[in-house]
């Protein structure tokens, strides 16, 4: 998580979906939500080992043991958390598992936004309007 | 016996399968009406099956694809298998009093299908072990229950454009929620570096026990506040209760009310009391100010309104204010009442949501101040809101009573008293709004309702007395002989006090 330019763009983009849901258009509130959730799916990518170079496959015996220090090898009494392996801890992989967290957070992510384009695209025909303040039938 | 260890994944997997197969059944509303009923009821055996499993032989561990530690788990403890039981027990009666109750066309093309979904989503958030996994299914739960909202339900009393702008409140909302779920379970991987909840525990503990707890524990524990205050719709959060809770048909409300917001303050007896137990010196407080902001302003907006359903609603959102005070409080009495009061409540709130759905077809209105002197047109709908007023209030005979005497008589013991004056000062709200309801609809002469008895097939058919009144037994029955869910809650709570047991029957097992 030191990559200063991958954090600064995630900053920006949690502060560009954060203006977007606060106008009054339901598009562009929905737009606010999208961006948000594709910063959350940048922040997940950044927690693991991720330096630009390596490859989420294990090149031989990455199981744990006394192989070099992978992953696997997390170690209560040496104070080895992993993915948050120490520095000296030579690492031949980035950790597989936060891509696969990813991949589910864009799938739901893809069908939220699905539904919420439909359900958008209904409130415009009951409605007649995209602007939230005129959406307050259910006041009280 | 070797399939009945398979029961975590079996309640899993079968209303996942069973959505699929009733979309390719909705050509044939019979079929789908016979076969969920018949799933859903074996569904509920399953669940039975699973607490006395558990209740016997102790915490039982599901791997599903045999990773070890680093795969997924679920999990079966009292706590899981107590609201696994719980939720199906509530689906199976909304189940059953939909059939009649959804508009055909809704109720043949998708209902049975979604239905199936949001089981299976209410199921695999109580029984998953993984942190990541709960999300997942918080977001099946979300997708289904919003299109579950927005189906028709007979006799149109509520419009459509009411039902898109409350869903539309509701998913905005709940998908701030799991935003904030993303980048709460993804701190708390870049920290310990795994998603397991047991092994999370473990860590945490350990970097308690050597003092590096770092810093930022404590500002995930407090993004699960929101996530989890969000579906349970506690005070700053509540706005979306309100609208959504009314405007969906009645055995949804019932499900969203009895179950959905549970999963809330499951969530937190869950995530707190095993991984952030050692910030619960911080979350405490938190917890109590927050639940007696719930409660108050719950009970306050309750009392001056017209609407049946969000008067219940209202009511609802002041309820589950208790149990998170319960939860608050933290000693393994108050966990125990809080948990009482949960089932009490699930019980008593379902039943009046779906009491409420025959009142509004019975009169063609959801405006209580339109109807009135209905005790001589619908006896039973009558008895049964008594019976679930009286339960929510608090009376003597029926479930309420024992709930909010034990939950008051843990918070006395645990030297609360200011938090424990203020929730029994509302409390007396609660039988003032509940009973002027009751009196508004039932008592005095008929007033000028359009369509009394216009919806009478839809009135006391079998399809919809049969829930309300297991219900509302259900509710008697926990008011005088309690003692088996008071017993059932000690276990729970020592449990959740203590998650040794838990975190031993998860790590100690051969990693593949």
């Amino acid at each position: 998580m030191n990559n200063t330019l991958l954090t600064l763009t995630i900053a920006l983009l949690f502060g560009i979906g954060t203006f977007l849901m606060l106008r009054r258009d339901i598009i562009k509130v929905i737009i606010g939500l999208s961006v948000l959730s594709h910063a959350v799916n940048l922040l997940i990518v950044s927690t693991g080992l991720f330096d630009g170079t390596k490859v989420p496959i294990i090149t031989g015996d990455g199981h744990g043991g006394e192989a070099s220090g992978t992953i696997f090898n997390d170690n209560l009494v040496d104070g080895v958390l992993a993915p948050v392996v120490s520095a000296s801890t030579h690492v031949d992989f980035v950790d597989p598992l936060v891509q696969a967290l990813v991949l589910t957070a864009i799938v739901i992510s893809l069908a939220t936004t699905a539904f919420i384009l439909i359900l958008a695209y209904r409130i415009y025909e009951e409605y007649g309007t995209t602007d939230i303040r005129e959406l307050r039938r259910l006041w009280g | 016996m070797e399939e009945i260890s398979h029961l975590p994944i079996i309640l899993i997997a079968v209303p996942i399968l069973m959505a699929a197969i009733m979309i390719f059944l909705r050509s044939n509303a019979g079929a789908q009406k016979a076969l969920n009923i018949g799933v859903s009821f074996v569904m509920m055996l399953f669940s039975f099956i699973l607490l006395w499993q558990v209740w016997n032989g102790g915490i039982q561990v599901y791997e599903v694809g045999e990773w070890g530690k680093y795969g997924i788990i679920l999990v079966a403890d009292l706590l899981s298998s107590g609201m696994v039981v719980l939720s199906s027990l509530v689906s199976f009666l909304a189940l059953l009093y939909s059939l009649d109750y959804i508009e055909g066309k809704s109720l043949s093309s998708s209902y049975h299908s979604l239905f199936n979904l949001l089981v299976a989503g209410l199921n695999g958030t109580f029984l998953t072990g993984d942190i990541f996994n709960m999300f997942v299914f918080f977001e099946i739960l979300l997708l289904s229950s919003c299109a579950l909202v927005v189906a028709n339900e007979n006799g149109g009393v509520t419009k459509i454009s009411d039902k898109m702008e409350a869903t539309f409140k509701y998913l905005v909302l709940n998908m701030i929620g799991s935003i904030v779920m993303l980048i709460a379970v993804a701190s708390l991987y870049a920290t310990v570096g795994t998603l397991n909840m047991a092994d999370i525990s473990v860590k945490v503990s350990a970097m308690s026990a050597a003092g590096t707890l770092p810093w930022h524990i404590y500002a995930i524990a407090l993004l699960f506040i929101v996530v989890f205050g969000n579906k349970a719709a506690i005070f700053p959060m509540h706005y979306w209760l309100p609208d959504v809770h009314p405007t969906a048909p009645s055995p949804i409300s019932a499900m969203l009310s009895g179950v959905m917001i549970k999963v809330g303050a499951y969530g937190v007896l869950r995530v707190f009391f095993l991984i952030f137990k050692d910030a619960m010196f911080l979350l405490q407080p938190i917890i109590i100010f927050l639940a007696l902001a719930t409660i108050i302003i719950g009970a306050v907006s309750a009392v001056g309104q017209k609407d049946v359903k969000r008067l219940l609603a209202y009511s609802s959102v002041s309820q589950i204010g208790y149990v998170f005070l319960g939860i608050g409080f933290g000693t393994v009495y108050a966990l125990a009442a809080s948990l009482v009061f949960l089932v009490n409540h699930a019980i008593a709130k379902s039943m009046l949501f779906l009491t409420s759905g025959g009142i509004i077809h019975h009169a063609g209105t959801r405006d209580m101040t339109k109807m009135g002197g209905m005790m001589k047109t619908s006896p039973v709908m009558s008895v049964a809101f008594l019976i679930g007023a009286m339960s929510i209030a608090g009376l003597p005979p029926m479930g309420g009573f024992i709930a909010k005497f034990v939950l008051f008589d843990a918070g006395l013991l645990a030297e609360y008293y200011i938090p424990i004056a203020i929730a029994l000062f509302f409390a007396v709200f609660t039988l003032f709004y509940m009973f002027r309801a009751w009196l508004l609809m039932f008592w005095g002469e008929i007033r000028d309702v359009e369509k009394y008895g216009e919806y009478s097939s839809h009135g006391p058919s079998y399809m919809i007395v049969i829930p309300i009144v297991t219900l509302a037994a259900l509710a008697f029955v926990f008011g005088i002989y309690a003692e088996p869910l008071i017993a059932l809650s000690q276990a729970i709570a020592e449990q959740l006090i203590d998650p040794q047991p838990y975190i031993d029957a998860v790590m100690t097992r051969v990693v593949r």
